[in-house]
């Protein structure tokens, strides 16, 4: 069933454009999501949604309007056609949008739509994960275990005559573990997910997800307190992405390109990294949770070469930053829902495979910390400045990996760390995450092999004086 | 009776609910993004939905939709009760008790409807052009905006509840860049108000050029173990990582730092915090909560004890105690338990009293990282940036500090609580006012 009638959205586009709009746009979305819940090792939630609404966005001028609305009856749709064409006549400036190319890819294809699974099925899953959680370790008190499925569907279409649609299913599995011994806790959780249908569980074992975490959270119970101070850090594959995505990828987006606020603005074709670091950012990866056959503006999505052996290569673009700054479209306009408009987002972001072998790199750091698993941070993208919490972290000492210490996290700056990464391993892998920036959340793959960045500076609860490690 | 609610209650029955508890919601949103004299983008907005709480043999279901064509609300009930089947059945399951709400004034002002567009958009604009002529440092702003919007709440339950309410709010943010020597610094402000007129315009003008034109030149300095003063912004955010923990349903699972203590100190003897949902300046105030449960002020610290968690109708029963009025939620969630207002007790001293007692120490006006604090341990490892205190004084900004320790630890170690109370949003409409915390390891270089 098409989310909208042909001739419904030609005429709403065709009234929105009689306010003298240079551009009027109709996103119409509709997305099913389904939560399941275990905690206490029951099932405490079904729970499942319908959200179905449509944005029109008209451009006149330089000037974005935006009005939304759920009723999509052909009164509603015109009453907000009526109302975007009103709010819309006050406004100066240029008008300029980048030219809709690229080439079509055929749709994720989806083997078992997770809606036609019964919630028996995934209700089985997490009782099994839950157990398996729990059997790790007696120390384990508590163990939550979720499920979540979300089929997105979207239609783009233009007064430019274009009608782009899209479909993302995405499936994702939570699992967090709770430790205590002797009135002392720790937790730990895991949350892989992909663009997939149920087949997602044929090569996932929720179970082995869920020993993981249990296994990281008993462990953390032993560890010592992290120390403080500056030191090499080697950096872990995978969801340690996230350092790169949020203080350095954020400041790659156009619009705060555009506005001067990030230290990359005017600095195409200069050094921006070490020379051994190259970064991309690709939403055409098969399955990856940023992954999309078109943006939210109807542009095909394509792999952007970001930094190309430390040299800054592109930005990330929408349509609108596109045309203001005279760039190619690159596929990056994306939006939470139809209640928000498109801003430069990254879909999959991550760096590119070096030479070395994780060995090499631990062998190579006479002392250091290795932080292989973190957690969350924030950053500034002006400044780039940034914290980072470890989840699973090791001293490294003498070449080897040491005993694990907690509750540290690494501090400092994105664009200044980029040139200090002086080890780049073999290993990249990706990881899905939901990714803020002006209350919009949408969904991410961030990446990485495991690095080293020569010198950075470590925050934990054993402070010791510069330069000095505890034993 | 809204005609959708009377139609749903109805088929919930028919359906085979023993119970069935509705919540609509509705808003308008008017947001305008001015850049450089223009305006860059308008967005404005109505918007809808329900959500649809089912009871039957002690089990939950639920479901949500913003799609209020006839079928897909008969496709809510179906797929609420289908929803239920699988959860497990718990006694604590059930609706709340049908209590009378005093109304609340002031949530709302009439006149936000009626305001002319155009007083909108000059308000960002406004804002815009005197955050660039404030200080020569500060010659960008990379964010200014001015939004409104209202909301309706409305429950219907099938013990006759009926009860609604209305909300507006305005603000005004201003995000802005000061630069010197290739440096950049940004500076956030924020205004709010129920009304464009309760805006301050020269104040966040004021504040977001400071805030960015005060951190130029800010540079890591050595460990130190110094007395810290944490800005009210700073403190209320501390307070918003804490938030998670007066909740019951946290202290069931055993996600709270605070679970156990209640009756034990976990603060200082000058540190009270009550979670107050008729504050009249709290943004996050309410008559009745997301259960329609009256809500009141709900003190938790009293003078560093802890008084007791926050409840919703299920949390209550699991520990045998009563709904605090804290359901927190929206039409896509199943009443959770949450803050509303919480404050901490302003004190007697000025801010600049409190400043006087450091000769040597630090001022905190950002703190990173707070999202990385373990709520259930309490463990925190934050970002710092500032000023350096000398002689009472501000002085050189630093950033790039690191301290380390657990949150409970914190609040015993608090010293001083000065009376300039300000409000953020962090984990709920948390307010603080400046406080002085004694000696903390602080690492730098």
């Amino acid at each position: 069933m098409p989310l909208l009638d042909q001739s419904l959205v030609d005429s709403v586009i065709k009234r929105a454009l009689r306010s003298g709009a240079d551009f009027v746009e109709l996103f119409v979305e509709r997305k099913r999501n389904q939560s399941i819940s275990v905690e206490e090792s029951k099932v405490q939630r079904v729970n499942s949604g319908n959200d179905l609404g449509a944005g029109l966005r008209i451009i006149h001028k330089g000037t974005v309007s935006y009005v939304y609305t759920e009723d999509l009856s052909e009164d509603g749709l015109f009453k907000t056609a009526d109302l975007a064409a009103e709010v819309g006549r006050r406004g100066g400036g240029r008008f300029a949008l980048g030219e809709l190319s690229g080439t079509l890819r055929p749709p994720q294809r989806i083997e078992v739509p997770p809606d036609g699974v019964g919630p028996e099925a995934k209700i089985e899953l997490l009782l099994e994960a839950d157990q398996a959680a729990r059997a790790v370790s007696g120390d384990i008190k508590q163990v939550a275990v979720g499920y979540g499925q979300s089929a997105q569907e979207v239609l783009v279409a233009t007064s430019e005559g274009t009608r782009h649609a899209d479909s993302r299913t995405r499936i994702r599995l939570m699992v967090h573990a709770v430790a205590e011994r002797n009135g002392e806790i720790q937790t730990a959780m895991e949350a892989p997910g992909m663009q997939r249908g149920f087949e997602f569980f044929d090569d996932t074992s929720a179970a082995d997800y869920a020993r993981a975490a249990a296994e990281r959270a008993v462990a953390l119970l032993d560890a010592a307190p992290s120390p403080a101070g500056t030191m090499a850090v080697i950096i872990g594959n995978e969801f340690g992405g996230a350092l790169f995505h949020e203080a350095c990828g954020h400041g790659l987006e156009a619009d705060f390109v555009g506005k001067g606020s990030t230290v990359f603005a005017g600095r195409i074709g200069q050094a921006v990294a070490s020379p051994i670091v190259t970064a991309i950012d690709d939403g055409t990866l098969a399955s990856r949770w940023g992954t999309l056959t078109v943006d939210d503006e109807g542009v095909p999505t394509r792999r952007n070469v970001l930094i190309q052996d430390g040299v800054l290569v592109s930005y990330m673009y929408d349509r609108l930053r596109a045309g203001q700054q005279s760039h190619p479209v690159t596929g990056n306009g994306r939006r939470q829902s139809y209640q928000h408009l498109p801003i430069p987002r990254m879909t999959n972001t991550f760096i590119a495979a070096g030479a070395h072998s994780v060995d090499d790199i631990v062998a190579a750091t006479p002392r250091g910390l290795y932080a292989k698993k973190l957690g969350a941070g924030q950053v500034d993208v002006t400044t780039g400045d940034f914290v980072f919490a470890v989840t699973e972290g090791y001293l490294i000492e003498g070449g080897r990996i040491g005993q694990p210490v907690r509750g540290a996290t690494i501090v400092g700056n994105g664009p200044r760390a980029l040139h200090k990464i002086d080890m780049v391993a073999n290993d990249l892998k990706l990881a899905p995450g939901t990714c803020g920036k002006e209350g919009q959340g949408v969904p991410v793959s961030v990446g990485q092999p495991t690095i080293r960045i020569s010198q950075l500076t470590v925050g934990g609860t054993g402070v010791v004086p510069a330069g000095a490690m505890r034993p | 009776m809204n005609a959708i609610g009377e139609r749903l209650l109805v088929r919930c029955k028919q359906q085979g609910a023993e119970d069935a508890e509705l919540y609509l919601s509705r808003g308008t949103e008017f947001t305008v993004r001015v850049y450089k004299g223009e305006i860059e983008s308008l967005v404005s907005a109505e918007s809808r939905g329900i959500g649809l709480r089912t009871f039957r043999d002690h089990r939950v279901g639920f479901a949500y939709t913003s799609d209020f064509e006839a079928q897909a609300l008969e496709q809510l009930v179906d797929e609420a009760l289908l929803n239920g089947r699988y959860n497990h059945a718990d006694e604590a399951n059930v609706l709340p008790e049908t209590l009378s709400f005093e109304p609340l004034d002031g949530l709302m002002s009439p006149a936000l409807a009626r305001l002319d567009p155009q007083r909108k958009i000059d308000f960002a604009l406004e804002m815009e052009r005197r955050a660039v002529s404030l200080d020569p440092r500060v010659r960008r702003v990379s964010d200014a905006i001015y939004s409104d919007g209202s909301g309706q709440v409305e429950i219907f339950n099938s013990r006759g509840l009926q009860a609604s309410f209305d909300r507006t709010v305005a603000y005004g943010v201003l995000e802005t860049i000061a630069e010197q020597d290739a440096e950049m610094q940004s500076g956030f402000a924020f205004t709010h108000g129920r009304d464009m007129d309760q805006l301050d315009l020269a104040g966040v003008v004021k504040e977001g050029v400071e805030n960015a034109a005060g951190l130029l030149g800010a540079r890591p300095v050595p460990t130190a173990s110094v007395p810290v003063v944490l800005h009210p912004h700073a403190a209320a955010m501390i307070l918003g990582v804490l938030a998670s923990s007066f909740s019951a349903d946290a202290v069931i699972k055993r996600r709270s730092v605070l679970a156990g203590k209640v009756g034990e100190q976990v603060a200082a003897d000058i540190v009270t915090i009550t979670d107050d949902a008729r504050l009249p300046e709290g943004l996050a105030s309410r008559p009745f909560d997301g259960e329609g449960v009256p809500a009141g002020r709900n003190q938790l610290i009293a003078a560093g004890v802890l008084n007791g968690y926050l409840h919703n109708t299920y949390t209550a029963r699991r520990m045998r105690s009563r709904s605090t009025g804290s359901a927190v939620r929206s039409y896509k969630s199943v009443p959770e338990v949450g803050v509303s207002n919480l404050v901490l007790t302003p004190g007697e001293l000025s801010r600049d009293a409190l400043l006087a007692r450091v000769d040597n120490g630090l001022h905190v006006s950002q703190l990173s990282g707070l999202n990385t604090v373990n709520p259930v341990s309490g463990e925190f490892s934050l970002g710092l940036t500032g000023h350096w205190i000398e002689r009472g004084r501000l002085t050189k900004p630093v950033k790039e500090l690191t301290v380390a320790g657990n949150v409970i630890a914190l609040l015993k170690k608090v010293v001083a609580v000065a009376s300039d109370l300000r409000f953020i949003f962090a984990g709920g409409f948390c307010g603080s006012p400046t406080i002085l915390i004694e000696e903390l390891p602080v690492g730098g270089l």
